[in-house]
Parts: C-alpha cells; sequence; structure tokens
C-alpha cells in the first residue's frame, strides 16, 4: 500500500479549512492546513508536503506571494502547487501561472473535482 | 466533523467577517482610506461568499458576489471613496447580515433588489462595466442565480451546463507538450494517464522529432500523441485537463487535424543541431552562438517572470577575511581615538559614543559575515551513524536540536574533527549492546541527542548518549596503572570522569576499530582548546553520558588581560586566567636555587617571571609585591605568572607575529593598544611547558 498523498491546505477561513479537510480526508488524502501564505512558508520550511492547495486572497502573504516564494527555493521549484479560488478570471490565472502555480480548480468545490485535480499534479490513488 | 460542524464554523466565521467588515467600512468613513483597510474589507465579503458558495446559500452568495465586485473596483481605485459610497456599503453589509441570519436560521432572505441595483450602478459607473471575475458568469444579473440550496445545481451553475454537447461518436485528440509543460510541477504524463482513464486511447505517438542523445535538450517536448476519445466524452472534459496549462500543451480535436507542430524555439534547435552534426564535429562559431542566444531568450523570460530574486551573493572568503581585518583595525583604531580623547578629558563627547556604537555594529555584522550554521557539521553525523551501526552492530537514534545555531566558519571546519570522535566513543564505549540494553531494561536501540545554542556569548553544543555512563571504577584503576594519580587519592565524581582526557588514556578493554585510533580523548580537549572552547562531562550511571562543549562565536577577537612587566604591556588570554593575587611571603617556598613554588590553598603552584619574554626586567623583585596571575595549562596543570601589575582587561584583534615579523616562542601573536603600542600576546601554554623544561637556563638567561 503506498503512502498516502499528503497535502497541505492554505486558507485564511476556518469553514473552508474545515470543508477542504473533511473532503480530502474521506478521500484519503492527509491533509495539513494554514492560515495564511507566511504559516505556509514557515511550516514547509521544515515539513514535507506532496501538493500545496492554496487560496489567493490571504492576510499577510496571499497566494500569489506564497507561490513565487516557493517557486524561488530549490526544494519546492518542482512541487506540485495548485489555486483555490472563487476567482476564474484569465487575468487572474495568467498572473497565478507566472507565479509558477501548477493548476487551478474554481470554488466552490466538491470531492471529486479536489481529487481530479490533485491526481492530475501527482501520482495518488 | 459532520456537515452541520463545519456549517456553525462558517456562520461563526461570517460574524467575524462582518465585525472585520464593519470596523473597515467604520475606519473608511473617518477617512482612512489605506489599502489594507480596503483590503480587509474586501476579504471579509469575499470570504463569506466563499463560503456561501461552498454551502449553496444562494442568494447569500448572489448579493456578496455584487457586493464583492464593488469592493473589487474600490480596492483598485475605480470608485471613489464617497460617504456616499460608504454609506451604501455599510448598508450593503446590512443587508449581508441578515442574509446571513436568514441562512443559518432559516428565515426568508431580505429583499436586496433595490441594494444589488444600486451597488450594480455603482460598479457600471466605475466604467468597468465587465466583472472582475467571470466566475459570476450569469450571477452578475440576480435573476440567474438559483434561488435553492442545492449544492449541485449551484455548481452545475457555475461550470456551465450539466452535460455538454457531446459528439455522438469516438473523435479524435492530439497534443503536444511543449517545454514549458513540465515547468512548476507540471507533469504530461499525469495527463496521458488522466487521457487513459477517460477511456482514451492513444493511437499515434510522433516520435519524429526526437534528436540523437547529444542533441537532446531536457527542456523541450519532442513527443506528440494522438487519442481517439470516447463518444461518451466531451471536448470540454478534455479540455478541462489541460486548462491551466495554457500555451505549453498545444492541443487540436477532430480527424481533420494532425499533432500540432513543435514549439518553434525546439524545432530550431533540432535543426540546428542536425545541421552541426552533418556539419562535423567543429561547428561554426558564429552559429552556435547565435543558437544559444536563441536558446536563452525564452529562458530568460521565462526567468524573468518565475524565477527567484537572487538572495545571496557569493564572495570570495579570502576578500571578507580582508574586510574583517579592516574591522579589526577600526575597532583598534576606535579604541586609540577615545584613549586619546579621554587624555583630553573628552571622553563623554556624544560623537565618541555615536561611533563607539556604529563601531560595534559594524564589527558584528562583519563577525556575521564568518558565521554559518552548525547544522553544516551535524548533517554529517546521520551518516557516520549508519557507518558505526554496520561496523559495531548498534543502531543509534539521532535527535538534533539548534541546527540554524551560527558560529565562525572556522570553528565550524574545526569541529567536525573533535565531534567526529565524541560521537564515535559514545557509540562505541557510551552506548550498549542491545543484549545489555534489554537486560537492563532499556530500549535496545540507544539514542543521541546532538543540540547546539547560544548562551551568554558562547555557543553550547552538547553530544549526550544515554548509554551505560562512564564506568567510574574501571577509569579510576586505570588511571592508577597508567600513574596517573596515586591509588589512595579521595576524587570527586566529576574528577573522575575527567580523567579521561588524560593523554593516552583509554579505558575500552579491546581497543576496537572505532575509537581506538591512537588518538584519545587528550585529543579531543586539545581540539576544542585550540579553538578557545571547554569540554566538560556530565555524565550519569546507568543512564548516559553528556559531553558540554562551549565554544566562542568568533576567533578573531578575544578576551585578554593587559599586564605590565617592566615598561612593556603583554596581553594574557583570559581563556586562560583562573584568579590573581598578591602573595604572602609566607605562602613562597625556594626549591633548588632557581625555582620558586607558591602555595595556593595546599597546592604548589611553579611562580614563572615573566622577564625574560618581555626582554626587561620586572620592575619589582619580591613577588610579594607584584601580581601572581594563576593560569590554567593544557599539559603542565597550574601556573603562576608573576608580573609587575594589572592594568586592562579588553578585547583584542589577533595579529599574527609569523606574517608580520617571524614566529617567536611562548608568542602567540600580538595586538595594538589603545596607545597604539603594540603587545604581545603570551602563548601560556608554551611558555609554562617550556619554562618547566629548561628553568635553570632561563633563569640563567
Amino acid at each position: 500500500m503506498k503512502q498516502a498523498t499528503r497535502i497541505l491546505t492554505v486558507d485564511d477561513s476556518p469553514s473552508m479549512r474545515a470543508l477542504l479537510r473533511n473532503a480530502l480526508t474521506t478521500n484519503g488524502f492527509e491533509v495539513e492546513q494554514a492560515e495564511d501564505g507566511q504559516e505556509a512558508l514557515d511550516w514547509l520550511a521544515s515539513n514535507e508536503v506532496d501538493v500545496v492547495l492554496t487560496d489567493i486572497n490571504m492576510p499577510r502573504l496571499d497566494g500569489f506571494g506564497l507561490i513565487e516564494r516557493l517557486r524561488s527555493s530549490a526544494r519546492h521549484s518542482n512541487r506540485p502547487i495548485l489555486v483555490l479560488s472563487t476567482e476564474s478570471s484569465d487575468e487572474k490565472k495568467r498572473r497565478a501561472r507566472d507565479a509558477g502555480a501548477t493548476g487551478w480548480i474554481v470554488k466552490p468545490f466538491d470531492a471529486e473535482k479536489l481529487t481530479n485535480a490533485v491526481r492530475r499534479v501527482t501520482h495518488s490513488a | 466533523m459532520n456537515s452541520e460542524d463545519i456549517q456553525n464554523i462558517f456562520f461563526v466565521e461570517c460574524e467575524e467577517s462582518l465585525e472585520a467588515a464593519e470596523a473597515g467600512l467604520e475606519a473608511c468613513r473617518n477617512g482612512t482610506h489605506d489599502g489594507e483597510t480596503i483590503n480587509a474589507i474586501f476579504r471579509a465579503v469575499h470570504s463569506i461568499k466563499g463560503g456561501a458558495g461552498a454551502f449553496g446559500y444562494g442568494p447569500l452568495q448572489a448579493f456578496t458576489h455584487v457586493f464583492e465586485t464593488l469592493l473589487a473596483d474600490v480596492r483598485e481605485g475605480t470608485v471613489a471613496i464617497t460617504d456616499d459610497l460608504t454609506g451604501l456599503l455599510l448598508l450593503s453589509l446590512d443587508c449581508v447580515r441578515d442574509h446571513v441570519e436568514a441562512a443559518r436560521f432559516g428565515g426568508t432572505a431580505p429583499d436586496d433588489a433595490a441594494l444589488m441595483a444600486q451597488l450594480n450602478e455603482a460598479h457600471e459607473k466605475a466604467g468597468t462595466a465587465d466583472a472582475p471575475d467571470s466566475s459570476a458568469g450569469g450571477e452578475a444579473a440576480p435573476a440567474a442565480v438559483p434561488a435553492d440550496d442545492d449544492l449541485d445545481a449551484m455548481l452545475d451553475d457555475l461550470l456551465g451546463p450539466a452535460t455538454p454537447a457531446a459528439p455522438k461518436e469516438p473523435w479524435l485528440f492530439h497534443m503536444r507538450p511543449h517545454g514549458g509543460s513540465m515547468n512548476n510541477g507540471s507533469e504530461p504524463l499525469y495527463w496521458l494517464r488522466e487521457l487513459q482513464e477517460m477511456g482514451g486511447e492513444c493511437v499515434a505517438c510522433d516520435s519524429a522529432n526526437v534528436p540523437p542523445l547529444d542533441d537532446f535538450d531536457v527542456q523541450h517536448g519532442y513527443l506528440g500523441w494522438s487519442f481517439a476519445m470516447p463518444a461518451s466524452v466531451s471536448r470540454e472534459q478534455v479540455s478541462e485537463i489541460f486548462d491551466f496549462v495554457g500555451d505549453d500543451c498545444a492541443l487540436a480535436f477532430g480527424a481533420e487535424e494532425g499533432i500540432p507542430p513543435m514549439h518553434p524555439d525546439a524545432v530550431e534547435q533540432a535543426a540546428t543541431a542536425s545541421v552541426e552534426t552533418a556539419a562535423g564535429p567543429v561547428p561554426a562559431q558564429g552559429d552556435d552562438a547565435g543558437k544559444e542566444a536563441k536558446d536563452a531568450r525564452p529562458d530568460a523570460a521565462q526567468a524573468a517572470s518565475r524565477s527567484p530574486k537572487p538572495q545571496s551573493i557569493r564572495v570570495d572568503l579570502a576578500k571578507l577575511d580582508k574586510m574583517n581585518d579592516g574591522v579589526g583595525e577600526l575597532v583598534i583604531a576606535q579604541a586609540m581615538l577615545a584613549q586619546r580623547l579621554a587624555d583630553e578629558n573628552l571622553m563623554h563627547i556624544e560623537e565618541l559614543a555615536v561611533l563607539d556604537a556604529l563601531v560595534r555594529d559594524v564589527q558584528e555584522h562583519a563577525m556575521a559575515f564568518r558565521a554559518q550554521p552548525i547544522s553544516a557539521v551535524f548533517s554529517r553525523v546521520p551518516r557516520l551513524l549508519r557507518e558505526l551501526a554496520s561496523s559495531t552492530g548498534k543502531h543509534v537514534n539521532l535527535e538534533v536540536t539548534g541546527e540554524t545555531t551560527e558560529l565562525d566558519k572556522t570553528v565550524v571546519d574545526r569541529l567536525s574533527e573533535p565531534l567526529t570522535h565524541l560521537i564515535r566513543n559514545a557509540v562505541d564505549h557510551g552506548i550498549e549492546s542491545t543484549e545489555r540494553r534489554k537486560a537492563a531494561g532499556k530500549d535496545p536501540e540507544g539514542t543521541l541527542t546532538l543540540s547546539a545554542e547560544q548562551k551568554s556569548g558562547r555557543v553550547v553544543i552538547r553530544i549526550a548518549d544515554d548509554g551505560a555512563g562512564i564506568d567510574r571504577e574501571r577509569v579510576f584503576a586505570k588511571a592508577v596503572a597508567n600513574g596517573l594519580i596515586s591509588p589512595d587519592a579521595d576524587l570527586p565524581d566529576e574528577e573522575i570522569d575527567h580523567l579521561i582526557f588524560a593523554p593516552g588514556f583509554s579505558t575500552a578493554e579491546q581497543v576496537s576499530n572505532i575509537s581506538g585510533r591512537g588518538v584519545g580523548m587528550d585529543v579531543v580537549r586539545q581540539n576544542v582548546k585550540e579553538l578557545g572552547g571547554r569540554i566538560t562531562i556530565e555524565s550519569c550511571p546507568g543512564k548516559g553520558t553528556t559531553f558540554v562543549l562551549a565554544l566562542p562565536l568568533t576567533l578573531a577577537i578575544s578576551d585578554g588581560m593587559v599586564v605590565q612587566v617592566g615598561g612593556q604591556s603583554l596581553v594574557l588570554p583570559l581563556a586562560h586566567v583562573v584568579e590573581s593575587l598578591r602573595p604572602l611571603a609566607s605562602d613562597l617556598k625556594g626549591m633548588g636555587t632557581s625555582r620558586q613554588l607558591i602555595n595556593i590553598r595546599g597546592n604548589f603552584v611553579p611562580i614563572v617571571r615573566l622577564d625574560h619574554l618581555a626582554g626587561e626586567e620586572l620592575a619589582i623583585d619580591d613577588p610579594c609585591k607584584g601580581v601572581l596571575v594563576i593560569v590554567d595549562t593544557e599539559r603542565c596543570g597550574q601556573a603562576a605568572l608573576l608580573v609587575d601589575s594589572i592594568t586592562d582587561q579588553r578585547q583584542f584583534v589577533i595579529k599574527n607575529l609569523d606574517t608580520h615579523f617571524r614566529a617567536v616562542e611562548s608568542v602567540a601573536g600580538a595586538t595594538i593598544l589603545g596607545n597604539g603600542r603594540v603587545a604581545l600576546i603570551i602563548d601560556v601554554d608554551n611558555l609554562v611547558q617550556s619554562e618547566n623544561a629548561h628553568p635553570t637556563l632561563q633563569a640563567a638567561a
């Protein structure tokens, strides 16, 4: 049995975190959570994940900033980073792509949509 | 956690967001229009909207969407903040509150048509008729939002028609990932896999462009595929896979299309490569350069947009040391200036205090340049433990803390040897065999704990094992056998433990090939001493042993005691100094014709006169009129250095005598004092040792 895919979700909304945890754990993913980009960055400094799933609009360090900071370190340059956002404008997507995002999920989401998006970027069951 | 719990979290969050938004709007009304305030309001409403969407509260989502759209305008600055606007926003916020209450307690949603119209109007006035985010789809018009709470319906609505027009029969799909599709953690392999899982069948793979291995560039995509997709799969479903990949993967649909061509840059590269191959092994230089420039351009463009701003620069260590030398000189010059001003009674002028603070700052920063995390040493330990595990059969767990603690590079570099030795010792002698550990009721696997921390200007490194502890009886017996102590010596446990640092001491009954390499713990202690540090032991029988290393943060600057000998000033490194005293005549004992000893609390310590080193007679002849500085030495125990007086205690920068003059016995180097004079730094170990070896000669000289 392969080890479960470990996902770090970054979202400042407690209900969104609860929803994500619920949806992802019921699908067999291991879930870690951070409340904003800065916390995610600090946590990632000493921990490993398979996928990062981040919101865009957050206090302290937003999603674009988080992605840019992660891509600037060799350790995270190839880490799949998915953006989870209510927005889906081409302009925002382009910005995310330029920052180095791997994929984009439009909120609201359901478990299947999340699973598909994660599978698109990792070896996961 | 069930969905009701999560919904409750959402409502609590809504309350918090509403409060935050209200506070922000109040601040706005009172004239605070800065970006963070506006952004906080936006974020609060945005967060409610997100949750409303996720939980299927349609009316709330619809209203917050319109609200958010206007707030986005405000944030972008396209709508001016006026009293009317803040009024409208506050009213809208109240409406959100009503919506939330309705959603939470099952009441009827408030009538928000009029407010929505006002919000839309304000937004349209901004001239940005397009909603800034198109997830809205038809939502911007409230009518398009389904009023029911069904999440699926909501989803369908947001994602487009539930059953997109599907082709009636199997269809062909072509793709060619370009080099960029492998950036940022993307992996085209997963797309192929997803296509297969949808029921797609790979019917063709174009490998015609794959170049000879030598010309192969991993940054290019050389392969293209055609898939036959079943009728049940729609184009939209397939497109969605590639939605975010954008131009980095070329797509084509339908039998009439073929696999899209390779990326122009890659084609060019492939072409140039084959021309070069044909032309023979010597490629035309101009062509080559041109090709590289072209290849480099897309990379450079990518690098500019994606890659890291440089966070560090590399500096040649020699340059850094030169600068550090300069800083050392600066410190000295500053001290000289201070002394000069003190002579003129200008010690307390303000400029001097400013200069003092600046110099100290610069000095600290310069020291930080040389600072390196101790992880450079600690990171080698796991491998060492693996090697030890295979040679001793003892599996040892490693726990490391404080690996980010920083030390001078030289200290870090020179720490690895003593540390390796201590760890070998801990595994070899400290940690018991698995059987013995089991018998003692311990975890069969031993644990080694490494820690580092900064403590009062020093770095303290602890190497702790959870082994048997030092066998004091054996150490004692061995020390007696080696003639280090007399059999009837009454030593406290601590001193027995420290006997293992005595030269040539080894207790392993069988000298193993791990730690018994001829170098003993005395070498470890010597290494640590050379770094200006100290090593001590804390051992508890049955529980383990801890070696504690206290090391200086830097080697460039040390603390010293300035003493007078005749007209000369000499510097004694403070690390050696134990105490200083003026002896009573009754404590002095002569030995032979040339030596004197002093009785310090029952121990006789030889007195060493510094005349010959200073090249000047001591001003005093009778030790009772001078000062004796008791120093600790490496190999010769304690000695009492006779000097005229102690004049100062200060930090000093060590200047190497070898490079400026030549090596002088018993002199470690020189430094420049505040008055501008050069003072020699005494090599205490060397001085006392040579004094012990040839006392008569030196006394005669």
